[in-house]
């Protein structure tokens, strides 16, 4: 040790000093109060030892000043007092000197107290040491755990969740959610919404989820279905996740243009359909193994299908929420979830919360909570249709006869490429790239759906579009509609896409032709019946301002003005 | 919770109790290490009779164990799973992929 030694006699002085270098230490001498002050500042030493009176600046109030200059660092002073000192050196103990010795100074007692000043600075220091690292572990940490939670607010999306059709809640154990809510619709306005939950709980549990937000995001807004999404991400899932982690997935499509709620449900609770009245109409409990777990070529990516005839809202959470025990160790539980559901609609989200915070009472719930609810069958409820402006008569004459296209993009499929290639969604990422094209994508890729699934059912597969009416069609008719494609030997389907200039106005040319035999077109273009189906051919000529059949009727060309604003959705729909 | 071990014949029984959950990780390792060790065991059972809960993380350290088990070619069931345990094990669909009696 470095050691302070303090005495204005100088016989004491030198006494201490030798023997403080002969036991090993290194001896620093000053000769009043005031020097010690300096020579502290100076040489940093490690203990001080110190008489009590001294001329200049006293004993005591140097061991203040030093004591109050160390601040967080622990020098031990040591004061060596003579007879009837005493009422003086408690003051100074108690102002935060450390320990005493008499006068005259046993030099055997003295190597003794240093030997456990030593002892315990060396674990003083080791304490501070240990504690500042874990401060400095801690501050990583936070920060860590500031920018997951950034990536997360960022990737997550909040902003898409603001959408009408929608409510959720999500609630987290701790700063960070291993529970996830995304949604976003198709350029379709297919509404997808998913619900993810990793084990566990806090920062890797995010991080489990993490990987699924970008096929989400990016193959809804091409267009993509719900086991298309499904196969990216457990790809996603499988290339990042070590071996014993795994995410619980609900996919959910709410496409109210056909009536139809598609889900797949992997480890996730029981997804509920509740009418307007609270009557529980459909479940979807858990059919698949959770994402992360097999091989994707070997994920089941069947899904299940709704129709609906009336309104509801589809309901889906995390078991984090039925099995959030209050102080007894009772879970909140399905039913008690289930009652609250039978409020009408509007005090459902807030009847939950109130009713979980009242069975919690105030105990904390330890694992994430998350709820959606997904309302449906506005459309039901009343609304109209919009018409896209028809075109005069010397519009459609420089149209037909005159009218160059700027730009034009072209695409021819064989049977082959037709069984396995997205084909819409795949022309999508070009429809996303052009300007004039893009306020208009939801239009472009209804009419590019309904021509090509129009080519490919009726003109290639010979599908019977009246299989649809039936009970149970719907079904019959997709099911019809697989086998046919996967045995689909011979056969094709050209698209092409232009941009139009005609009386000054921006207009895009969807060609689509097949070559199957063609169908009777003037029979299919009438008005949609009540029930919402068969809208195919309708919605195209409401969308377009032009719909022209070849005579066989495989060969179908749409015109979409495209200065026009795109429709509004909530007409449509 | 605590796991035991019973070895009868060339099967290895791991009896679980309580709550099997992350806190239970080290324990559930180490007991299943030794049994994966072993040359004379060649069927693992994970005996759920006396566990009243299993969480996401216990779900992991199934998987994990099964992966363990099947590189040494043993097999693995999961035993006298009901209530809760059977409940949580069926949302998982883990009857796809383990045998469960």
């Amino acid at each position: 040790m470095r050691i302070l030694v303090v005495d204005d006699t100088e016989a004491v002085l030198l006494l201490i000093s030798r023997f403080v270098e002969a036991l090993g230490h290194v001896a620093i001498p000053a000769r009043d109060g005031g020097e010690a002050i300096r020579l502290w500042r100076e040489c940093q030493p490690d203990l001080v030892l110190m008489d009590m009176m001294m001329p200049v600046v006293s004993g005591a109030e140097a061991a203040a000043t030093i004591k109050a200059e160390a601040g967080e660092t622990w020098v031990p002073i040591v004061f060596v007092t003579g007879i009837g000192e005493e009422s003086r050196l408690a003051e100074a103990i108690e102002l935060g000197a450390d320990d005493y010795i008499n006068k005259p100074v046993n030099l055997r007692v003295l190597e003794a107290k240093l030997k456990a000043f030593q002892r315990t600075l060396a674990l003083n220091r080791k304490v501070r040491e240990q504690s500042a690292k874990l401060a400095d572990y801690y501050a990583r940490a936070e920060e860590e755990k500031r920018v997951v939670q950034h990536l997360m607010e960022q990737m997550v999306n909040a902003e898409r969740l603001s959408d009408a059709q929608l409510e959720y809640w999500l609630s987290p154990a701790e700063s960070l959610s291993g529970d996830m809510i995304a949604a976003a619709r198709t350029p379709g306005q297919v509404l997808h919404l998913m619900l993810a939950d990793g084990i566990g709980h806090g920062l890797t549990a995010a991080l489990n989820v993490l990987p699924l937000t970008q096929p989400f995001y990016s193959m809804t807004e091409k267009g993509y279905t719900v086991p298309d999404i499904l196969i990216e991400m457990s790809k996603k899932v499988r290339q990042v996740l070590p071996v014993g982690r795994f995410v619980a997935v609900v996919l959910i499509a709410i496409d109210e243009a056909n009536g139809c709620i598609e889900v797949w449900n992997g480890g996730m609770p029981t997804v509920l359909i509740v009418g307007d009245s609270g009557v529980v109409r459909h479940r979807w409990a858990s059919r698949h193994l959770p994402l992360g777990i097999t091989e994707t070529h070997d994920v089941d990516t069947s899904t299940e299908r709704f129709y609906f005839d009336a309104p509801g809202t589809v309901v889906a959470f995390s078991d984090g929420l039925i099995e959030a025990r209050n102080r007894d160790g009772q879970p909140f539980g399905l039913l008690k979830l289930q009652r609250i559901l039978q409020l009408p609609a509007s005090r459902r989200l807030t009847g939950i919360q109130t009713g979980l915070d009242e069975h919690l009472q105030q105990t904390a719930h330890h694992d994430d909570i998350s709820l959606v609810m997904g309302h449906f069958g506005s459309r039901l409820r009343g609304g109209g249709k919009a018409q896209a402006r028809q075109l005069t008569a010397a519009e459609l004459g420089e149209l037909f006869v005159s009218a160059e296209p700027s730009w034009q993009y072209g695409l021819q499929l064989g049977a082959a490429e037709l069984r396995y290639l997205n084909t819409v969604p795949f022309m999508m990422s070009f429809v996303n790239e052009i300007e004039v094209l893009m306020p208009h994508q939801s239009d472009v890729f209804l009419i590019l759906t309904e021509l090509f699934s129009n080519a490919l059912d009726h003109g290639l597969l010979k599908l019977d579009t009246d299989l649809k009416q039936r009970p149970g069609g719907r079904e019959l008719y997709l099911s019809a509609r697989k086998d046919g494609l996967s045995r689909l030997a011979s056969g094709r389907i050209e698209i092409e896409l232009a941009g139009l200039r005609c009386h000054n106005q921006h207009m895009l040319k969807i060609h689509v032709r097949d070559s199957g035999a063609g169908f009777d077109w003037r029979g299919h273009a009438a008005p949609p019946g009540e029930s919402g189906q068969g809208t195919g051919l309708a919605l195209v000529r409401a969308l377009a301002s032009v719909l022209v059949f070849g005579d066989t009727g495989n060969d179908v060309v749409a015109y979409y003005l495209l200065d026009a604003p795109p429709t509004p959705r909530g007409e449509l729909s | 919770m605590s796991p035991t071990v019973q070895i009868e014949g060339d099967v290895g029984r791991v009896v679980l109790s309580g709550q099997f959950d992350f806190s239970a990780h080290r324990e559930f390792r180490q007991v299943c290490e030794t049994l994966i060790a072993d040359p004379v065991v060649k069927e693992v059972l994970v005996d759920f009779q006396n566990v009243n809960y299993l969480d996401s993380s216990a779900l992991g350290m199934l998987l994990l164990l099964k992966e363990k088990i099947g590189a040494v070619n043993k097999s693995l069931a999961l035993v006298n799973c009901r209530d809760t345990v059977k409940q949580v094990l069926e949302i998982a669909c883990f009857g796809k992929i383990f045998t469960i009696r």
